[in-house]
């Protein structure tokens, strides 16, 4: 028997859920792992992906964590669930969830398998997006941006490299349905790898939501905050929380604050099913370490959204790196880098973008500059994205050029203005990303979007 | 009058998805975020000053049961694209800091 037909068949009246991992391939702490699986859980899961680390990732079909670190993760939860024998969930499997990112994760998997000598069923969800069906929701003007301003035309969609939608809990359940041991899923929401099982057990949605919504971090929700796994246990009225780190501790407040995190309304949190609302939540000590939530509301969706996620790329970017340390170099330094673009222009033609950024001088700020103060040395590092790399290579180098001798109103260091930390000084940094969706769309057709596949893993 | 920073135990910000940066602004007890909540510093006006953006769309949203206060707003910037500063939005808060409650 699978350990998902196990479960279901037991039933069990309060169910223990462990977190494994806020983002699977960067290092899960061991000792606390081995604490959750002590507590015997019924079930474990994972989330391996965000979109925190930018467009690069989705666009490229790379993970952003290493191999090394990432099969080293995955052997840890992998023999953690068999050697219990209870399911394993892992979401946004590589990262981003699309389909490179499946394919290698699930590459990880099966050669753990072999060497280990597991044997197991593993489920697969799809989440790749056709630009077609994209398109349709943008002629029928069903594509919003999330968050803010983000035009999209039915060409930024066919330059999109990856199209992936975010996954509720359904394409779970269906997953759950082949009884597997094992479920790896393409994009998926982070609460529906915790949501999915106890739903499907006829848990109360609201508590369920609630429970996900935090585990999904492990023990970021903790004073203080962490990266260990958290365990939940969960009954028809509330759940539980604790960390498996003895050190971190689940307090009413510290689990409340939680639900500010990474989000932008701390009330209301909107998921493909439905909308979680926690205005009315109660949480109360257990005890020193541990905190007992309920009391949260659950609206189900009249209809299916989901977010929608595409990555294109806008060309290959080269940096130059360098600092200075003149006092009149950083005081006219406005003016000096207007008229080196100018004198760059001249000499390098094309279609190409320079965005310089000055380290010490709100190079890192989004919101307007400070003004008034001299930093005593600055870094400068100018960003060139271009078509060719041959092309943000040499604007990157004429830059550098104009710039270490550019002739300033009163300067007095005409050896050079800048200090190269070391040579070459203009580096090629890869594709230039950008997201060019991230949009929510109305999808009753959610279930055919999501495929399931099934496959038996070392036998 | 006590800065944001001095009243505080927790000044963050982080995205909320590539297009929003959100803020968390957490106080150790009642008093702290009464007085912050009750601020003219923390209004929306002010606030879309300091980001540059405009003011209907600076959320400033009171969560009395953890102490806090959640501030979000649209980036200038899309997370990640050329030009941008900070892929996460992590460093956002400096303006904050300094703010008389």
């Amino acid at each position: 028997m699978s350990a998902v037909a196990e479960l279901f068949a037991r039933r069990p009246d309060r169910l223990r859920i462990l977190s494994a991992s806020g983002q699977l391939g960067y290092g899960i702490p061991a000792d606390a792992l081995a604490e959750g699986l002590r507590r015997r859980p019924d079930f474990i899961g994972a989330d391996m992906g965000s979109v925190d680390p930018g467009p690069a990732y989705l666009g490229s079909g790379e993970l952003a964590t290493s191999p090394l670190a990432t099969r080293r993760d995955l052997s840890l939860v992998l023999e953690g669930a068999r050697s219990l024998g209870v399911p394993l969930i892992i979401g946004t499997a590589g990262t981003a969830g699309a389909a490179p990112h499946l394919e290698t994760t699930l590459a990880f998997i099966r050669d753990i398998a072999r060497e280990r000598g597991l044997r197991f069923r593993m489920a697969t969800i799809r989440s790749d997006l056709s630009r077609a069906r994209v398109k349709a929701a943008l002629a029928a003007g069903q594509l919003t941006a999330l968050g803010a301003e983000l035009a999209v035309s039915a060409a930024d969609i066919d330059a999109c490299s990856h199209l992936v939608g975010q996954m509720g809990c359904e394409p779970f359940e269906r997953a759950l349905a082949l009884e597997p041991d094992v479920i790896v899923a393409g994009r998926a929401c982070d609460t529906a790898i915790f949501a999915a099982i106890p739903r499907r057990l006829g848990f109360d949605m609201a508590n369920v939501m609630h429970m996900a919504k935090i585990i999904e971090c492990t023990s970021v929700c903790c004073e203080p905050g962490g990266r260990d796994a958290m365990l939940a246990e969960l009954d028809h009225e509330g759940f539980v929380l604790e960390s498996m780190h003895p050190g971190r501790r689940a307090t009413p407040l510290s689990v409340a604050a939680h639900s500010l995190y990474e989000q932008a309304d701390p009330t209301r949190f909107t998921e493909p099913d439905g909308t979680l609302r926690v205005e009315d939540a109660r949480y109360e000590a257990v005890d020193s370490r541990r905190t007992r939530v309920s009391g949260a509301r659950w609206e189900p969706a009249a209809q299916t959204t989901l977010k929608v996620e595409g990555a294109s790329a806008l060309g290959q970017r080269a940096v130059l790196l360098a600092a200075s340390v003149d006092p009149g170099f950083i005081a006219n330094i406005d003016g000096t880098l207007a008229e080196v673009e100018r004198i760059t222009r001249s000499m390098v033609a094309g279609d190409y973008q320079l965005y310089p950024r000055l380290y010490g001088l709100d190079a890192a700020r989004l919101s307007p500059p400070s003004t008034g103060f001299a930093p005593r040395e600055i870094f400068v590092m100018v960003e060139v994205v271009a078509a060719e790399a041959a092309l943000a290579m040499t604007t990157a180098k004429t830059f550098k050029q104009y710039l270490l001798h550019h002739g300033f109103p009163g300067r007095q260091c005409t050896g050079g203005n800048l200090a190269f930390p070391f040579t070459p000084s203009e580096v090629l940094a890869g594709t230039a990303w950008r997201f060019a969706l991230y949009h929510v769309m109305p999808a009753p057709d959610a279930p055919s979007l999501f495929p399931v596949s099934v496959e038996e893993v070392g036998s | 009058m006590p800065t944001l920073a001095q009243t505080a135990t927790v000044v963050r910000s982080k995205n909320a998805g590539p297009l929003t940066l959100s803020f968390d602004l957490m106080f150790p007890d009642r008093a702290g975020f009464d007085r912050a909540a009750g601020s003219d510093a923390l209004k929306a006006a002010r606030i879309a000053a300091l980001y540059g953006v405009p003011e209907a769309q600076v959320a400033v949203i009171p969560y009395p049961v953890a102490n806090a206060i959640k501030i979000a707003l649209p980036r200038r910037i899309v997370a990640g694209s050329p030009g941008d500063r900070d892929v996460y939005g992590a460093q956002q808060h400096a303006p904050l800091l300094g703010l008389e409650l």
